[in-house]
């Protein structure tokens, strides 16, 4: 079957009008990232719009099916007028799965922190943030010498010739084996 | 098509070695013609100065080349690390960080202090000038006199700013009694030669204004005034070799118009870093490759990570991307477990509000809900970074080799990469896990998140900037590439200038030792141009 012919199809399967497909990601990002406190909430921002034009603009029918009902958009998960209805709605969708779920956040979360009135709301909590700081640039004091150079004395480094062989024997490296390595040992 | 041309000079690749190769041999009056896949990254290119440029970061201007579609690259298949890499005029200096310390002179000893690695046919002392020549090309910042590192010359521009961050680590430090010194950066603090002094932005994966060394910014436009011909969209094929032994050109695709072309040389300089170099020689009939050597020994470091929050605000989101380094741990002590020493290189954090808030250097961000904002103040301009970065040991088994499938738009077999770290690299970064635990708390964070790059099946997936040892510099023609001037032992007039030549990793971010064997190797070539340009004797300054 042709990926043309089977894209097709799902377009006549498709059940979710436009109105609804936009109120969904609407109401998915103010889920994640509410308003509050001097801070918009993520449609107040705009993010619904940047978020589909980066994401949801390259999915096909079947996939915005697939998110509706993993939200439950259809039947009274997200789209509940109860919140804690709607919170239980988004965990289950990031229960489900997480690869999806971790995608659509890191979206949102990006696209949220580079707008305007968000940077704006950065600005009021009393850290310095520019929305292109290439462009405008930081201003720090510059290295002074006499004043920065280390004075610790520490630190030490072996000369070429003073490189010796070390003793390995009792490392064991071909026979005793680190199975429990990283952070979960 | 073949042309009549017979170039001095050809080289493959106009990254940052290629550049510097180009410079030094141009200048000496010779004919030479540098052929670059991609082309050039302008100003306006980079995501720098859009708003969106956290999104750009981690999409088309991804440095992993598997999580971007850019027609300019090659197709590397992967089972385990991220490969980092930009393939244009500057290479991936388009995107790197330029943190620039040096390797230290028992890096290049390692046979003799324990036996695991090879010596270098070369030491300290042969690169140090070298090393010096590649500082005022590209313009360093740093600061002279660590007492953990040989002497060297005053750095052409005075070390960066020291930051919130620089202080909170340094008093971790301190407390700890543990080393630590300014970073040294291949990123200007005051203008100089031509380019604007570092304005503080943070923004470092590579700097369309040039303070930070870009090397299509800083070397490519001399070495085109001193003549070198710079062909872009040009990629190569496969290089040639004649019935004497000598390599005779390579075969190209001007990927503008599909036509393939064949350009004759004197002498062929491979620059296409630790992936692209042994890709091709592989799939030019196995070149320079009959002891089985070419693509073995691929080293990324050991690294590990340690993000931490402190409660007093450090701004970590401004100033340049690296703010101290540790040399602690840097030689070796068996008592530890394990040989090889490694370093801490200390970040400040990441620029972007949201890339903090989604997850930068650990799996910690941001929860969504209600809790979002108090988090995100809880956080911002509270974040360190720190990377524990260590010398792996060589496996011949950690290597690139063709993919038997997959192959590039031009029907060359793409690069396939296999690591993992062995006994004595989980040894190190169990104990470099430890000791980055030990430093957020004498820094007194109130929350630390550790990373060991491993995936929830357990594999290691290190973001792999350093791709390294692929063609190995050695004394032993049976158990190397490359002679001690970059010279392949098979091929006599064939030279590798890239990072695939370091025998071994070193503790540190490899490409200054990468730009001055560079040098160093152009600088041979130049002065024995008559004699390699006819020979048909291997190696001759073996």
């Amino acid at each position: 079957m042709s990926t043309q012919f089977m894209a097709r199809e799902s377009e006549r399967n498709s059940t979710l009008p436009p109105v609804e497909k936009a109120r969904m990601v609407r109401a998915l990002v103010d889920e994640l990232i509410p308003g509050g406190d001097g801070w918009p909430s993520a449609s107040e921002a705009g993010v619904h719009g940047i978020v589909s034009l980066r994401v949801l603009g390259e999915w096909s029918e079947e996939q915005i099916g697939r998110l509706a009902a993993l939200l439950g958009w259809e039947t009274g998960g997200l789209s509940s007028g109860d919140a804690a209805e709607r919170v239980s709605a988004v965990r289950s969708m990031e229960t489900a799965d997480p690869d999806l779920f971790d995608k659509l956040y890191t979206a949102i979360v990006l696209a949220y922190y580079e707008t305007p009135f968000v940077v704006e709301a950065i600005r009021s909590t009393g850290r310095p943030y520019s929305i292109r700081p290439h462009a405008t640039g930081y201003a720090m004091a510059p290295f002074d010498f006499s004043r920065d150079t280390p004075n610790h004395g520490r630190g030490h480094y072996l000369k070429t010739d003073d490189v010796k062989p070390v003793d390995t024997s009792t490392l064991d490296l071909d026979t005793n084996r680190t199975e429990r390595w990283g952070v979960e040992r | 098509m073949t042309t009549d041309r017979t170039c001095d000079i050809l080289i493959v690749g106009a990254g940052a070695t290629g550049s510097l190769a180009a410079l030094v041999l141009a200048e000496a009056g010779l004919d030479v013609v540098c052929l670059e896949q991609g082309s050039w990254v302008e100003a306006k290119d980079h995501p720098h100065l859009h708003a969106d440029w956290s999104w750009q970061r981690r999409t088309n201007w991804s440095p992993d080349v598997n999580k971007r579609s850019h027609p300019d690259d090659f197709p590397v298949n992967s089972d385990s690390s991220q490969i980092l890499m930009w393939n244009a005029v500057g290479g991936s200096t388009n995107v790197y960080g330029a943190i620039w310390p040096r390797y230290r002179p028992s890096d290049f000893r390692k046979g003799t202090e324990h036996g695991l690695q090879p010596d270098w046919p070369i030491a300290y002392e042969d690169v140090a000038p070298f090393y010096e020549a590649a500082d005022r090309l590209v313009g360093v910042s740093g600061l002279a006199g660590d007492p953990a590192m040989p002497p060297r010359e005053r750095c052409p521009t005075r070390p960066m700013p020291v930051s919130k961050v620089a202080k909170r680590l340094a008093s971790g430090f301190d407390k700890l009694d543990w080393h630590w010194w300014p970073v040294e950066a291949g990123a200007i603090t005051e203008d100089y030669d031509g380019r604007p002094a570092c304005n503080n932005c943070g923004t470092c994966n590579g700097c369309p204004r040039g303070s930070m060394s870009k090397y299509s910014m800083s070397i490519w436009p001399k070495a085109l005034d001193a003549g070198c011909e710079l062909r872009i969209n040009a990629r190569v094929l496969k290089i040639e070799k004649g019935a004497d032994g000598r390599a005779t050109g390579v075969h190209y695709v001007d990927r503008n118009t599909g036509r393939i072309h064949f350009q004759k040389a004197k002498i062929v300089i491979v620059a296409a870093n630790g992936i692209g170099t042994p890709r091709l020689l592989l799939a030019s009939d196995n070149l320079a490759n009959g002891n089985d050597q070419v693509g073995r020994y691929l080293l990324h470091h050991t690294l590990v990570a340690c993000e931490m929050w402190v409660d007093e605000p450090v701004d970590g989101q401004i100033g340049y991307v690296a703010s101290l380094i540790s040399r602690q741990f840097a030689e070796t002590d068996v008592s530890r477990g394990f040989v090889n020493g490694f370093n801490f290189n200390c970040i400040t954090s990441s620029p972007s509000a949201g890339e903090l808030a989604a997850g930068w250097f650990t799996s910690a961000r941001a929860p969504w809900g209600r809790d979002h904002h108090q988090w995100f103040q809880r956080h911002f301009g509270h974040s360190i970074g720190v990377f524990g970065i260590g010398d792996d040991l060589p496996n011949p088994e950690n290597r690139v080799t063709l993919d038997p499938v997959l192959k590039d738009s031009d029907g060359v077999p793409a690069a396939k990469t296999h690591y993992a770290p062995g006994e004595n690299d989980r040894r190190m970064m169990n104990y470099m896990l430890d000791r980055l635990e030990e430093l957020a708390k004498a820094c007194g964070a109130f929350e630390y998140r550790l990373n060991d790059y491993r995936d929830k099946n357990g594999v290691y997936r290190t973001p792999a900037w350093h791709m390294i040892g692929t063609c190995r510099m050695g004394s032993d023609p049976e158990t190397s590439v490359v002679n001690k001037w970059n010279q392949t032992w098979e091929v006599p007039n064939l030279f590798i200038v890239d990072g695939s030549v370091l025998a071994t990793g070193g503790v540190v971010n490899p490409t200054p030792t990468i730009s001055a064997l560079a040098l160093r190797a152009a600088s041979y070539i130049r002065d024995n141009f008559e004699t390699l340009s006819r020979t048909t004797r291997p190696s001759i300054a073996a």
